[in-house]
C-alpha cells in the first residue's frame, strides 16, 4: 500500500534577552548551575510576574517575519501541572490569546515552492532543566523563566525532507532576526515532531507519534525517515500505531519509546490574573515592523542580483555570521564573485562561525576589499593573493603587505617589451611549436616571463605583449 | 492613640518595648502572633532616618502572609512552618522606609482562606471582647493586636471581607483601597484577582496615613495602578454636607438582630442631621443570591494554581517519599489543613475542561454582573453603607455560621462585592450589639480612595467611635 506522511512541527525557540520572561533574573549564557535564578523564578510564595517588554518585541518580530497575524492585545494564562521542573505548578504562557496567528513561511522543494501555514506563536516561559545520574535528579533552575516563543506548524509537511527544509528556513530567519541564537544543539531551539501516516487518496489523519528531544537539523531528516519506516511496517503487518512521545537514538537509527500518551493531562488553562492585559502602542508596533532586519530571502535575491548564482547565493545565507562579514567586505569591492569565493573557502577555513559572529580576528575588512579589487583587475595572481592573505589575517595592510613581500607589479611597457623579447630569444622552438598549434607553448613562455620578473609581470599586459611577439615572428 | 499623637508622646524606646511587652502579654489569652520579631536591628537602622518619617519607630505587625526578609512566614500554614523569607515584600520595604518597626507575624487563616481565623495551624485567635467568640478572618491576629491596643496599625488582607469583618467584630478601622492601590508583591497570595492588601487602625486617618505609606505604582506588580499616591490624611475632613449615601437594603432586609438594624438606623439618622444625603440603594437580589458560589468558585479556582507552587522541594516542610512525585504529595497532604483541601479540589473541579464552560467561566461572567449592578447603584450615591455584620463575632463552637441561611447569604458576605469590583471599602465601628462590637461598611467606586476616607472620617467623627483599645490582660 502507499502511504502519505503527514507532519506537524512545533519550536520551542529560546529568546535573546537579557533577563527572563517575567523576573529580573539575568538570562544563563552557560553560567554556573543555579546562579542566575531569584525568588521568581523559584516560584517563591508571595512573587507576581512582571512581563520583559524585549521579549514582546522579539515575538512580535518573529510574527512579522512568519507573516503571523498580530493581536495587539496581550494576554497570558496559567498551564497546571506539577512537575519538579516546574517551580510555580504551572507555567504561563498564551493559550487563549497567542500573539501571533495564521502564519506561514514558504519552502523551496523540487515540486517548486511550498507553503506551509503556521497555526500560531506564543510566548511562554521555559521550565528548569533537569540532569538524571542514577537514582538522583539534579536540578539546575537558571532555565527557569527564560523567554520562549512556541512556534506551531499546521500537518502541511510531507517528507522528512520538507521537514528538514521547514526547520532549517524558520531557523534562519530567527536568527536574522536576533530573535535567537537558534542552536538546536545546546537547546535553544527545540523541535517537536507529530508524524502520522495514512493511504495516499485518503482525508483522515493517522494516529500520530511525537519525536522529542532532537539536537540537529539533520537529525530531524534521519529521526522522520526511521519513524516513517517504523510506522509502515506497523501498518502493513495490521499492527496498531500508539500515540505515544518518541526519540530518535542516533546510534541504533531508529525512534524510541519515551512516554505513552494515555489519557492526557487536563491543563485546566486559565487566564493568568497576576498579569493585566496589555495593549501594545501601535506606534511602537509599527516602529518594531518597520526597523525589522533583512530577512534571508531577500538577502539572497539581493546577492543573485548583484550576480552571484543560487548556489553561491543560497551558501552564503545559510550562515549569517559569514553573510555579515560578506556584506562589509561587499561594501569595499565591486567584484562580488571573487569576494564570494573568498568567504566561501578562505574566510570559512579561517574562522569559526562563532569568531565571524563575535568579529574575533585580526582581519580588517578594507584590506580585504584591496586585495580583492587588486585581484580581479589582475594586478596580482591568485597565488600572490593567497600570499598576501596570509599577513591581512595578522592585521597587516594591503600595500605594506605587497611591499614587504615584494610584490611589485611591472605594468611599465618597455620593461615589460624588454623582457618578452629576451624570452622569445631565449626560446626559439616554443616559437615555432606556438605557430604549430601547441597551446601549451603560450603558457611555458608566459611562465618564462614571470620566472624572470619574480612573478611581479603584469599577467594582462604581458600576455598581450606576448602574443603580438609571437605574431611578428611567425615563420 | 493616633499615630501622630503616638510618635510625639513616647521615645521609640518605649513604644516598641511597650508593643513587644503586651504583645508577648496578651499572646496566651489571644493567640494572636505566629512569630515575634526581635526589633534591635530595625531599632538600629532606624537612627540613620529622619524623625519626619510617618512611622517613625512606630510598632506594627504584618499578617503572616507578608515577607519579610530573613524572618518566618508560614502563611499559618503546615507546609511554610519553617519558612524563612529570602526577600521582602514591597510594602515591607515601604513601611520600613517610613520608620515602622516590625514586631511579628499575626495569625490568620491558612493563606487568608478563611472567616473565622479558625483554620490558622497555630490555633483560633480570640475576640477580646469574648474569648470564647472568634476575632474573625481571615486576618484575626492582626485585628485584636490593634483591638487591644498592641500596635496603631496592623497589615491585613482582604479577599472576601478579611479585613472588614474582622474590624467589625473588633471595634476598629478595616480598609482595604482600590485594586492596585497597594502592591501584592511579597504577600502569599489566596486569589490573585481578588486578593487586598490593607490596614487596621484605631481611627480613620490613621487609616489614611497608612496607605500614603503603602501606596504607589510598583513594576513587580503588574496589576499595580499608576495614579499619583494623594495625602488621603489632609483629605479627610469629615465634612458631611451634601455627601451621598446610599443605604444597600438587601442588606438591611436580611439582618434579624434588631438591636443591629436600631442603631444603624439611628446612625443614619445622625449622619443625615449632620448634612448627609440619604438614600436607599437596592442590589439585584438574585446576583446578591450568588455571591458566595461565584466567590467560592473563582477564589479557590485561583487558589488552587496559586499554591501549587508548594510542593516543598525547593522550601517547606518535606515529607519525603521514594520519588519526587510521592515526596510531593506526602508532603502536601501533611501541610495542609482540611479545609485548604476542600477548597482546592472546589477550585481544581471548577477549572477541569469539562467544567470549565459551566462552573468557572460562567462565576466569571456572572463577576462581571455584579461588579456592572454595583457599578449602577454607585453612580448616583458618593458610597454604598451597610452594617458589616449582622451581628458581633460568633462563638467558636457556632456552627450556624456556616449555614447557608438568607442572613449568611447576604448579611455576611455581601461586603465581597468591593472584593469582585476592587474598590475600595471600610469598615469603621458603629457600636455594641448585646455587648459585642459591630461596624459600618462603606464602599466606593474604583479610585475614590479619598473620598472615602473623607466620608469614613465623618461617620468616625459622628459616632465619636475610635482609638478604643479593649484591655484582656487585668
Amino acid at each position: 500500500m502507499n502511504y502519505e506522511t503527514v507532519i506537524g512541527i512545533e519550536i520551542h525557540c529560546e529568546l535573546k534577552t537579557k533577563t527572563k520572561m517575567f523576573s529580573s533574573a539575568p538570562v544563563s549564557v552557560n553560567s554556573q548551575p543555579n546562579t542566575c535564578v531569584n525568588e521568581i523564578d523559584l516560584g517563591h510564595p508571595g512573587t507576581l510576574p512582571s512581563l520583559n517588554k524585549e521579549a514582546v518585541r522579539l515575538s512580535v518580530m518573529a510574527c512579522h517575519a512568519l507573516n503571523c497575524e498580530i493581536d495587539p492585545l496581550i494576554k497570558f494564562d496559567r498551564k497546571n501541572y506539577y512537575y519538579s521542573d516546574l517551580p510555580k505548578g504551572f507555567q504561563i504562557t498564551q493559550q487563549f490569546h497567542p500573539i501571533g496567528r495564521n502564519g506561514y513561511i514558504d519552502i523551496p522543494t523540487d515540486n517548486g515552492i511550498k507553503h506551509i501555514r503556521i497555526n500560531r506563536l506564543h510566548m511562554e516561559e521555559d521550565t528548569a532543566k533537569q540532569y538524571h545520574s542514577g537514582d538522583e535528579t539534579w536540578i539546575d533552575f537558571n532555565r527557569a523563566g527564560t523567554p520562549l516563543v512556541e512556534i506551531v506548524s499546521e500537518a502541511d509537511i510531507r517528507s522528512a525532507h520538507e521537514a528538514m527544509i521547514y526547520v532549517e528556513k524558520l531557523r534562519n530567519i530567527l536568527v536574522y532576526l536576533g530573535v535567537t541564537d537558534g542552536k538546536m544543539e545546546e537547546g535553544s531551539l527545540r523541535c517537536d515532531i507529530n508524524i502520522s501516516l495514512r493511504e495516499v487518496g485518503t482525508e483522515e489523519f493517522g494516529v500520530k507519534t511525537e519525536i522529542k528531544n532532537l539536537n540537529s537539523i539533520s537529525n530531524i531528516e534521519k529521526a522522520i525517515q526511521a519513524e516513517v519506516i517504523r510506522q509502515t511496517e506497523l501498518l502493513e503487518s495490521n499492527q496498531p500505531i500508539e500515540q505515544a512521545t518518541r526519540r530518535y537514538d542516533d546510534v541504533q537509527k531508529t525512534t524510541i519509546l519515551m512516554r505513552k500518551k494515555e489519557g492526557s493531562v487536563d491543563y485546566k488553562y486559565f487566564p493568568e490574573p497576576n498579569i493585566t492585559p496589555v495593549l501594545m502602542d501601535p506606534v511602537w508596533l509599527k516602529s518594531i515592523i518597520d526597523n525589522l532586519p533583512e530577512l534571508p530571502d531577500h538577502r539572497e535575491k539581493r546577492y543573485m542580483d548583484a550576480g552571484l548564482n543560487a548556489y553561491d547565493a543560497g551558501q552564503l545565507i545559510q550562515n549569517k555570521a559569514l553573510s555579515d562579514f560578506f556584506d562589509e567586505l561587499i561594501k569595499e569591492t565591486s567584484y562580488v564573485k571573487l569576494a564570494a569565493n573568498w568567504c566561501l573557502s578562505d574566510i570559512l577555513a579561517n574562522f569559526s562561525t562563532k569568531q565571524l559572529h563575535e568579529k574575533a580576528y585580526s582581519l580588517k575588512i578594507k584590506e580585504m576589499g584591496n586585495m580583492i579589487n587588486a585581484l580581479g583587475k589582475q594586478e596580482i595572481s591568485s597565488k600572490q593573493a593567497k600570499d598576501i592573505f596570509v599577513e591581512l589575517l595578522k592585521g597587516h595592510d594591503y600595500h605594506a603587505t605587497v611591499k614587504a613581500l615584494n610584490i611589485e607589479q611591472v605594468s611599465d611597457q618597455s620593461v615589460l617589451v624588454q623582457m618578452v623579447e629576451d624570452i622569445l630569444n631565449e626560446n626559439e622552438q616554443s616559437i615555432i611549436d606556438y605557430h604549430n598549434g601547441k597551446d601549451r607553448a603560450l603558457g611555458f613562455l608566459m611562465g618564462q616571463i614571470m620566472k624572470k620578473s619574480k612573478g611581479q609581470a603584469n599577467p594582462v599586459i604581458t600576455n598581450q605583449l606576448l602574443l603580438e611577439g609571437l605574431m611578428k615572428r611567425k615563420p | 492613640m493616633d499615630i501622630k499623637t503616638l510618635i510625639q508622646s513616647t521615645s521609640v524606646e518605649k513604644r516598641v518595648s511597650d508593643a513587644v511587652n503586651k504583645a508577648h502579654a496578651v499572646q496566651d489569652k489571644l493567640n494572636a502572633m505566629v512569630s515575634f520579631i526581635e526589633p534591635s536591628e530595625q531599632l538600629k537602622t532606624l537612627e540613620s532616618k529622619s524623625k519626619d518619617c510617618p512611622f517613625y519607630g512606630v510598632p506594627i505587625v504584618l499578617k503572616d502572609l507578608v515577607n519579610m526578609k530573613d524572618t518566618r512566614t508560614t502563611g499559618s500554614s503546615g507546609i511554610l512552618d519553617n519558612y524563612i523569607s529570602p526577600y521582602d515584600a514591597t510594602i515591607t520595604k515601604k513601611l520600613k522606609d517610613a520608620g515602622a518597626i516590625i514586631i511579628g507575624k499575626s495569625s490568620c487563616d491558612t493563606f487568608g482562606m478563611g472567616g473565622t481565623n479558625m483554620t490558622a495551624w497555630t490555633g483560633p485567635v480570640a475576640n477580646p471582647y469574648d474569648l470564647s467568640r472568634m476575632s474573625g478572618g481571615s486576618s484575626g491576629g492582626s485585628a485584636v493586636l490593634v483591638a487591644t491596643g498592641v500596635v496603631p496599625m496592623a497589615i491585613g488582607t482582604d479577599t472576601g471581607d478579611s479585613i472588614r469583618k474582622p474590624a467589625s467584630f473588633n471595634h476598629i478601622v478595616g480598609f482595604k483601597p482600590t485594586y492596585g492601590r497597594i502592591s501584592r508583591y511579597g504577600v502569599i497570595p489566596y486569589a490573585s484577582s481578588l486578593d487586598h492588601v490593607g490596614v487596621f487602625t484605631g481611627n480613620v486617618k490613621d487609616a489614611a496615613l497608612s496607605l500614603e505609606v503603602l501606596a504607589g505604582r510598583d513594576d513587580h506588580d503588574m496589576t499595580s495602578s499608576y495614579l499619583p499616591v494623594e495625602k488621603y490624611s489632609d483629605l479627610c475632613i469629615g465634612d458631611l454636607k451634601g455627601k451621598r449615601i446610599g443605604i444597600i437594603q438587601n442588606v438591611i432586609d436580611s439582618i434579624h438582630n434588631p438591636e443591629t438594624l436600631n442603631q444603624f438606623k439611628e446612625l443614619c439618622q445622625k449622619l443625615e442631621s449632620r448634612g448627609a444625603v440619604i438614600s436607599s440603594i437596592r442590589l439585584n437580589e438574585d446576583l446578591m443570591h450568588a455571591f458566595l458560589p461565584t466567590y467560592y468558585i473563582i477564589a479557590n479556582a485561583e487558589a488552587t494554581a496559586n499554591h501549587s507552587n508548594l510542593d516543598s522541594l525547593r522550601f517547606g516542610v518535606l515529607k519525603e517519599g521514594q520519588t519526587m512525585d510521592e515526596s510531593m504529595i506526602l508532603s502536601r497532604t501533611a501541610g495542609f489543613g482540611k479545609l485548604l483541601k476542600k477548597r482546592f479540589v472546589i477550585g481544581s473541579y471548577a477549572l477541569f475542561t469539562e467544567n470549565q464552560e459551566e462552573v468557572f467561566r460562567k462565576a466569571q461572567k456572572v463577576r462581571r454582573l455584579i461588579v456592572e449592578d454595583v457599578k449602577r447603584v454607585l453612580d448616583n450615591v458618593d458610597v454604598i453603607m451597610a452594617p458589616a455584620s449582622g451581628q458581633g463575632a460568633p462563638k467558636f463552637d457556632d456552627a450556624s455560621a456556616d449555614q447557608l441561611s438568607k442572613e449568611y447569604l447576604i448579611a455576611e458576605n455581601y461586603m465581597a462585592l468591593a472584593n469582585f469590583s476592587g474598590y475600595p471599602s471600610i469598615t469603621v465601628p458603629m457600636g455594641m450589639v448585646d455587648g459585642l462590637p459591630v461596624g459600618v461598611n462603606l464602599t466606593a467606586y474604583a479610585h475614590h480612595d479619598a473620598k472615602l476616607l473623607d466620608i469614613a472620617y465623618g461617620i468616625e467623627k459622628t459616632t465619636g467611635i475610635f482609638n478604643v483599645i479593649k484591655e484582656v490582660t487585668q
